[in-house]
């Protein structure tokens, strides 16, 4: 079992006097490591319109490396705005992982629609930074990865890596949406994978990666791997597909493991992050990322209300032993 | 090139469709067969908040496209589940055998919130010779791209040279024209090949150059080879006022090319325009080549976009 230490909500974006476009939110956590500081993007919004929905921006704030715990810098505007009229992501940005290669930023996030029958659609863009990741341009208007016959709807969560040479994507694709009972329809949505040698075409794997754990309705998001002593590691959360706002039905953190990126072994219950006895994630968890700094192992994700009130951090016990999982 | 014109030849309005369609014989393309010419059609429903959903059906003629054999009174092709690209429309469908298959390629319709809809192009499958078509999966084989952001549509796939060609069409940009009315489209003509008809390269780029203007919108290409030459037809129109104003509404242009690569637009020789009076008078729109017997045909839809059915004409030799 992974043993982390939770160091506690580090970013609470209700207390900060900001502009209206973060007014509430820090969701999806992606951190940048620069020399002085471990810049981390995130996803937050302003108040919802009058009929209820909201917008999604992508934000940073920047940490003191040398003490994750004290923030030196949050960023004064969006690094992204919303796309134009009809395009995909013309209602939101979220959520978001970055990656630095060749002199650039990039920003994989997946961008919000609104339709009709359903509440939304999304897909996935590409945004590039040429100055160290302070803003950021689309690479074009529509998006990177889109829909397929075997992945209608609901592209998002996008987790971006290169690892020998190849990029790889993992990501989640809509499977259906559930009518409910007067309601809007809900979706279901699970964890694929993409490769690409230059990372904008992209190979689809074209299969589900993780068997379910809740029935098949479950949704699974946010798959965060990392590499570590020969093996492929995700972190990712899943809940159910209804009454998922509370602590019952909501988000929690699983985990699963391979040797070559496509065959995963799920394995939730060492995953070893849980929702607390009381406070800021005692109903829920979810968007873990993990990243290595300075010989430690952090995971940030975020809380109760899926991160309304902010993000967290967590340390792995030093002594972990990661082959034992 | 020089088209006489045998008429319209379809009226929905005087046959009974399947899901109460009574209006609208869109964009008629062909199946040619032995024994008859099947022309598919996308006709209209209104749904239960008064807006239209597009179905497929299709229409029988007889060799000489002159008599009605019979009418398509059942569900061609399921649009598609909640959520889908092709949840609220299929339209157009084109199709294509490809050995004891028909392949349909079809652009799917779904409603969006600040702009009206998007669309998508679908792949559907029939193994009883276009009686019926199973779709390839609930998802598009062709969607947006970086530089397609949305309204993908009108494929026509042909085989030359051992690759399959689609020309279709992309959206451009959602453009407020006047602030009294909701934003207006444009959408240009592109060309992508598949080794498989399913797995499609593209480079978003448009092949057409304009006539009118930058915002020209440019839909429905059909091509045909005649005398080792590559011609395409298509419609044009203004991308605003093209509803009521005669003068920007659609009409039919004309590119040709050696190579499937490079075209030369030349509309003063696309052989048809609209005529004084009657049923194409005010508009012509979503033109379909094809050849049958000793001819070469020309489908069309006139005004009103087809509401009320589509015509005919010959290519004269």
């Amino acid at each position: 079992m992974f043993r982390w230490e939770k160091l506690g909500r580090i970013f609470d974006p209700r207390e900060h006097k900001g502009g209206s476009w973060m007014r509430e939110f820090a969701q999806s956590p992606s951190a940048l490591i620069y020399e002085t500081h471990v810049r981390v993007y995130f996803c937050s919004r302003p108040a919802p319109a009058s009929d209820g929905q909201y917008l999604s921006y992508l934000s940073y704030i920047d940490l003191n490396r040398k003490n994750l715990l004290e923030i030196l810098n949050v960023c004064t505007e969006p690094i992204l705005g919303l796309g134009a009229y009809g395009t995909f992501d013309e209602f939101g940005t979220n959520p978001i992982s970055v990656i630095r290669d060749q002199g650039e930023v990039r920003a994989y996030y997946a961008g919000w629609t609104r339709c009709e029958s359903v509440p939304f659609n999304a897909a996935l863009g590409l945004a590039i930074s040429r100055d160290d990741g302070a803003s950021f341009a689309r690479l074009g208007e529509g998006p990177v990865l889109s829909y397929s016959p075997d992945e209608p709807f609901l592209l998002g969560s996008p987790r971006i890596r290169k690892y020998g040479g190849n990029w790889h994507l993992w990501y989640v694709s809509g499977k259906q949406w559930l009518r409910t009972d007067g309601g809007k329809p809900e979706p279901v949505y699970r964890i694929r994978m993409a490769s690409s040698e230059d990372g904008i075409n992209w190979v689809k794997f074209g299969r589900d990666l993780l068997e379910s754990r809740l029935g098949e309705h479950e949704c699974q998001a946010c798959p965060d791997v990392i590499f570590h002593g020969n093996k492929y590691h995700m972190f990712f959360c899943y809940r159910h597909s209804h009454h998922y706002k509370g602590k019952e039905g909501g988000y929690r953190i699983g985990y699963a493991s391979s040797v070559d990126m496509l065959n995963w072994s799920r394995c939730d219950e060492i995953a070893g992050m849980s929702v607390s006895e009381t406070g800021w994630d005692s109903e829920m968890v979810s968007y873990p990322h993990v990243f290595m700094l300075d010989g430690e192992t952090y995971m940030l994700y975020q809380g109760n209300e899926m991160g309304r009130c902010g993000f967290g951090l967590a340390k792995l016990d030093s002594s972990q032993n990661w082959s034992e999982n | 090139m020089k088209w006489l014109k045998l008429g319209k030849i379809f009226d929905p309005t005087a046959h009974t469709l399947a899901h109460n369609c009574h209006e609208f014989a869109q964009s008629p393309q062909t199946l040619v067969k032995s024994d008859r010419v099947r022309v598919y059609f996308s006709t209209r429903e209104k749904d239960s908040v008064g807006k239209y959903l597009s179905h497929v059906a299709f229409v029988d003629f007889d060799t000489s496209m002159r008599n009605i054999i019979a009418v398509s009174n059942h569900t061609v092709i399921e649009l598609g589940q909640l959520g889908c690209f092709d949840e609220h429309g299929i339209f157009p469908i084109n199709v294509l055998r490809d050995g004891d298959r028909v392949l349909a390629y079809t652009a799917g319709w779904n409603r969006k919130v600040s702009v009206s809809v998007d669309a998508s192009i679908g792949l559907a499958i029939s193994h009883d010779d276009g009686f019926t078509f199973q779709k390839h999966g609930n998802g598009p084989i062709m969607a947006a791209s970086l530089k397609e952001p949305f309204l993908i549509g009108d494929a026509f796939v042909a085989f030359y040279g051992r690759l399959y060609h689609m020309w279709y069409i992309y959206g451009t940009k959602w453009k407020k024209f006047a602030q009294s009315d909701p934003p207006d489209r444009v959408y240009k003509i592109a060309h992508a090949t598949s080794e498989d008809g399913i797995n499609w390269h593209r480079d978003g780029r448009q092949i057409i150059a304009d006539r009118l203007n930058a915002d020209e919108c440019q839909a429905l290409p059909t091509v045909i080879e005649l005398g080792g030459v590559y011609h395409m037809y298509f419609c044009y129109r203004q991308a605003h006022g093209f509803r009521t104003r005669r003068d920007d509404a659609y009409r039919i242009g004309y590119a040709y090319s050696d190579d499937l690569i490079s075209w030369k637009r030349d509309d003063s020789n696309a052989g048809i325009d609209v005529s004084e009076d009657g049923w194409d008078s005010q508009m012509q729109c979503y033109p379909h080549v094809f050849k049958s017997g000793q001819n070469t045909y020309l489908l069309y839809n006139g005004n009103e976009f087809g509401r009320f059915g589509f015509g005919l004409a010959v290519l004269e030799k």
